[in-house]
């Protein structure tokens, strides 16, 4: 029972294969792929109800002028027939060249926003895990202090930082102590900026740092022995042994942060209100603003929105994966 | 065996979803008409914590009077309540019988078929006894679709002592006098003479006083870029920028922090509504109820004062059955009676919405009878469901311009560009 | 378990074999994990602290509480309020998204791991990309779904759309840790007669129990204190969970925050206690579902 540690395990399947013979080995690929598709199941079918669906509903009203009033629904005695009709990439042209030039400003944001999160969160993460893997006196304790963020729901955290962040609040208080002067954290269009990137970071941190806690554990200690006798510097070693030795973990937890960060709702919403605080709103907020926040909900552009963060986040992606294994090519 | 456990996993795991898929089960709103007792779903979005308790005692009595039907109170937040009605509404599911709808929804929810017309149903038999102009907001297209529940408009409401100790002896009739009375009060009682919040609806009275609205309906035209419109918002923006008044709060605590200020004294004068009479009177500055002085908002450059109607109406929906429409419709003559009223308005302290229920028990307490005097002064809104939502674009853009990040015609002429995505048949100007 | 205490025991991080830090040093870490420690607390110790004052405006002056602290609070949302059964509903939603999130992305993350079939390769993708689009911009189709398969207002309902978001990580996680467990265990179970599942069922999911404490811990976080989803699903007032329950004290002019800070606390209380028991687990979990990613 004790080989669960972290060994590196052979790659699955190909063992298996080299020692059966032609014929059964179709006849197991028959059997083992109705096998995995039996255990993939629930997962796909919940995923295609759930997100499938809408997602597929939400790409055909981007070609369409569907609103609440011309979608059709039936309500008692009132029926009210299908109205909306195909305008092609009307939508698309509209958000992304229409007079009110509203969706590159939130786009610019969305971008600043997500890498300046990333990037904070992830070297704090990072940071702190490194300092929690050397043997500190009373590490469980400030890991418990640590991961307090994740661990209680942001609708009770923001508010606290709401009440910390105003213009007469603790924060403000104690940047007067040090001389730094009073912001306007909640008003201000930049400081509204640092102040989401701030709380959101706050949030953030304690998943990152988990993470690379396990990673850096994984990391053979022999490494560190082996570079340590070379004579490498701390740093040496941290920039050698730990960055590398991180990378499996690091590239997708990086990759997983982005698509998160982009698509956080809960932070902005919570921290400012829907109303006052235009600038600072992000694509995923500010889609939801214009399908909720008026009469009638306009699910075309909404969609739209949706629709082109999902385009942004799958051509990044790719993007990413085939730096990532341009970059683990560079180093075999 | 082990096949067995495994096989069971995956079974209950599936089961899940399948039955999903197959099985439809009754939801909050029955859809079943029976003989037995009939069930109405009612959705609150009244203060849970301060306001509810007065709202369920009535339903008891109404179930008392009424033994064949039943009401089930949901207590549903209000900033919730219109997309969770419209979502509901828009899936056929979900959505409840009876719904305390903010008088700014309900042309949106007519437009879009979810309500009931009540002309001619017991919920509307004594229609004569309410305010007009409340009967008029709950029309849409020459039917009436709610009820009014409750009232409110924005006044004046100043701090009596204040004003005497800055030599002022009755309140300001227009926003210049408010101007000038305001520095007044910081040079002679050291406290900022105004407050005000940044949102749109607070703004409204601005563009009343020069004669103009958000939209001109008869003749399809929005009126942000219009003369009047600039002069008002011009006004506004002077107004919140002059000595004595309080330095702008855009913070979503902003609310919170000038009603704090104000009843402590802090500031001498604020506009707001009658649902905040009682926080009021909490303050330490009110503990004498008289300081309170409540007078019609301030008019514009045209001689004109006027200020937004708000308040709740109640509305049937549609999609419930015969049965339930018609235990609706009871329910809903019962909530406003006359009797229910003055209950409502004595122990919640918020606007009846007839006539005959501002008796002297209920305009015994100040706060209500100061604002049955400025009811009067009160606009009702147009009844196209696009109204409400350019409050949306038209407060974002009122941040922008009183925090000086754009200038007064930037940012109405902005306000206009949005304001066209929802009424596109509309003139801009 | 033993897998667990075993691997942290032997796993040296670098400075204990370097022996002794120096005293500069040992204060200079001290110092920054205090100054963060404190960072990530305060927040927190602020709601709680909120929580003491009994007036509905003492948010606003916090130095007031300090003189009057008070449990009023904490005594009226007991009592006065519908919490229990709040809690017992966020109880049922946020344990069965647990128990569902994990088996089912634990049973797929071992056919991706192990099991060499078609559509293998695109699966994972495919679930990355369902995190890529904000489902929520689209309520009325997704509520629709619900309703036509009579998942509004039910528990089952609201956990199915808790695993859309809390799967495809952890089925990654999974589908990472397993790829740690030596192919050796899988050749033993077919030998002795098990089936895929078998073999996932008796051996396999035994020996990922560090992973799965994460990915529980994960699913149990994501249900626990969502807001959006519930807000529209649950209709009945006794299936509303505790972050729905929490918004009735928000009316439309008034939010009553020193009730708000107490069901704040209220609602930390479990899920803080339930990382306190899974906090070993956590990074061994993580450790081992890292490294393949």
């Amino acid at each position: 029972m004790t080989v669960a540690a972290p060994v590196k395990a052979a790659p699955p399947g190909r063992a298996e294969e080299r020692r059966a013979g032609p014929l059964s080995r179709i006849r197991r690929s028959y059997d083992q792929f109705w096998y995995a598709w039996a255990m993939c199941a629930p997962v796909v079918v919940i995923l295609g109800l759930l997100v499938g669906y809408p997602l597929v509903l939400g790409i055909m009203y981007t070609f369409t002028d569907a609103t609440s009033l011309n979608v059709g629904h039936t309500i008692g005695v009132n029926h009210i027939p299908d109205t909306f009709s195909w305008v092609g990439l009307k939508t698309y042209l509209d958000i992304l060249s229409g007079p009110d030039n509203q969706f590159w400003p939130h786009f610019w944001w969305t971008i600043i926003w997500t890498v300046s999160c990333v990037t904070v969160t992830v070297s704090l993460g990072l940071g702190l895990a490194v300092l929690l893997n050397r043997n500190v006196r009373g590490r469980s304790f400030y890991r418990l202090l640590l991961v307090l963020p994740w661990a209680v729901p942001t609708f009770v955290t923001i508010f606290s930082w709401r009440l910390m962040l105003a213009d007469d609040g603790v924060v403000n208080s104690l940047f007067g102590a040090v001389g730094l002067g009073h912001l306007s954290w909640l008003s201000d269009p930049f400081w509204q900026k640092v102040a989401a990137i701030a709380v959101n970071t706050w949030v953030g941190v304690p998943f990152m740092m988990l993470s690379m806690l396990g990673g850096l554990q994984a990391i053979p200690a022999e490494l560190y022995e082996a570079a340590e006798m070379d004579g490498a510097s701390p740093w040496q070693r941290f920039r050698h042994v730990t960055l590398p030795g991180l990378r499996p973990v690091s590239s997708t937890l990086v990759l997983l942060g982005i698509i998160w960060t982009f698509n956080q709702f809960n932070v902005i919403f919570l921290l400012f209100g829907a109303n006052n605080s235009d600038s600072v709103q992000i694509l995923v907020t500010y889609s939801y603003k214009l399908f909720f926040g008026q009469t009638p909900m306009d699910y075309a552009r909404a969609a739209t929105v949706g629709i082109l963060c999902l385009s942004i986040l799958v051509v990044f992606t790719e993007f990413y994966r085939r730096w990532m294994r341009r970059m683990q090519g560079a180093q075999a | 065996m082990r096949r067995g456990i495994a096989a069971a996993v995956l079974a209950t795991a599936i089961a899940v979803s399948a039955s999903a898929c197959g099985s439809s089960g009754s939801t909050a709103t029955g859809s079943t008409a029976n003989a037995g007792p009939v069930t109405i779903t009612w959705w609150d979005t009244s203060d849970a914590t301060n306001e509810a308790p007065t709202y369920k005692a009535l339903v008891a009595q109404f179930e008392q009077a009424n033994p064949s039907v039943k009401v089930n109170y949901v207590s549903v937040p209000f900033a919730d309540a219109q997309t969770k009605f419209t979502t509901a509404a828009a899936a056929g599911k979900g959505a409840p019988d009876v719904m305390r709808s903010d008088v700014g929804w309900l042309p949106g929810f007519a437009q879009q078929g979810y309500l009931v017309p009540l002309d001619g149903t017991p919920a509307a038999a004594e229609q004569s006894s309410f305010e007009s102009q409340l009967i008029q907001q709950a029309t849409y297209q020459g039917k009436l679709y709610g009820v009014p529940e409750v009232t409110d408009t924005l006044a004046l409401m100043y701090n009596k002592s204040l004003f005497a100790k800055a030599g002022i002896t009755s309140a300001p009739t227009t926003w210049d006098q408010l101007k000038a009375d305001s520095a007044l009060v910081k040079q002679k009682a050291g406290v900022d003479g105004f407050a005000f919040n940044p949102s749109s609806y607070y703004a409204m009275p601005f563009l009343y006083g020069e004669g103009t609205d958000m939209v001109d309906v008869a003749g399809k035209k929005l009126e942000f870029n219009s003369a009047a419109a600039i002069k008002g918002i011009t006004t506004l923006k002077d107004l919140v920028t002059s000595p004595g008044v309080a330095k702008l709060d855009t913070t979503a605590n902003g609310y919170a922090n000038i009603m704090d200020a104000f009843g402590s004294g802090k500031v001498a004068s604020i506009i707001q509504g009658p649902w905040e009479t009682t926080n009021v009177f909490k303050g330490a500055s009110f503990a004498d109820k008289s300081n309170l002085g409540l007078a019609a908002v301030p008019a514009g450059s045209a001689g004109k004062a006027g200020a937004p109607i708000g308040g709740h109406n109640l509305i049937a929906y549609a999609g419930s059955d015969a049965a339930h429409q018609a235990a609706a419709e009871k329910f809903i003559a019962f909530m406003t009676s006359a009797a229910s009223q003055i209950t409502i308005a004595t122990k919640n302290a918020t606007l009846p919405t007839r006539t005959d229920a501002y008796t002297a028990a209920v305009t015994a307490n100040p706060g209500i009878a100061g604002f049955q005097a400025v009811l009067k002064a009160g606009v009702p809104r147009p009844a196209i469901s696009q109204y409400s939502s350019l409050y949306g674009p038209f407060g974002t853009e009122l941040t922008k311009i009183l925090s000086g990040q754009e200038s007064v015609q930037a940012g109405l002429s902005n306000t206009t560009v949005q304001a066209q995505k929802l009424l596109p048949d509309y003139a801009a100007q | 378990m033993s897998a667990t205490t075993t691997s942290t025991a032997t796993k040296k991080p670098g400075a204990r074999v370097r022996g002794e830090r120096s005293l500069l040093a040992s204060l200079g870490l001290h110092g920054v994990l205090a100054l963060a420690a404190f960072v990530a607390a305060f927040p927190v110790g602020w709601v709680v602290y909120v929580s003491f004052g009994a007036g509905e405006f003492d948010y606003q002056h916090p130095q007031r509480i300090a003189a009057h602290p008070s449990l009023s609070n904490y005594t009226h949302v007991l009592t006065q309020t519908d919490f229990l059964t709040w809690l017992g509903n966020s109880a049922i939603i946020a344990g069965g998204t647990m128990v569902i999130g994990v088996l089912v992305s634990a049973s797929a993350g071992y056919a991706v791991s192990r099991i060499r079939f078609l559509g293998r390769g695109s699966l994972m993708y495919t679930f990355l990309l369902t995190q890529m689009f904000p489902v929520a911009v689209l309520m009325v189709p997704l509520y629709k779904i619900m309703a036509q398969t009579g998942l509004l207002d039910s528990y089952p309902g609201l956990i199915l759309v808790y695993c859309t978001t809390a799967v495809p990580y952890c089925a990654w996680l999974l589908k990472g840790y397993f790829d740690t467990i030596p192919v050796d265990i899988d050749e033993a179970g077919r030998i002795d007669g098990l089936t895929p599942f078998g073999t996932f069922w008796r051996l396999i999911l035994p020996l990922a129990r560090p992973g799965l404490a994460v990915a529980a811990f994960y699913t149990f976080i994501t249900a626990w204190g969502e807001v959006a989803f519930a807000s529209y699903f649950l209709l009945s007032p006794n299936k509303l969970t505790l972050a729905i329950g929490l918004k009735q004290f928000i009316s439309q002019y008034n939010s009553q925050w020193n009730y708000l800070a107490a069901t704040g606390v209220l609602i930390a209380v479990p899920a803080a206690a339930l990382f306190y028991v899974v906090q070993k687990n956590l990074v061994t979990g993580l450790t081992a579902g890292g490294t393949k990613g």
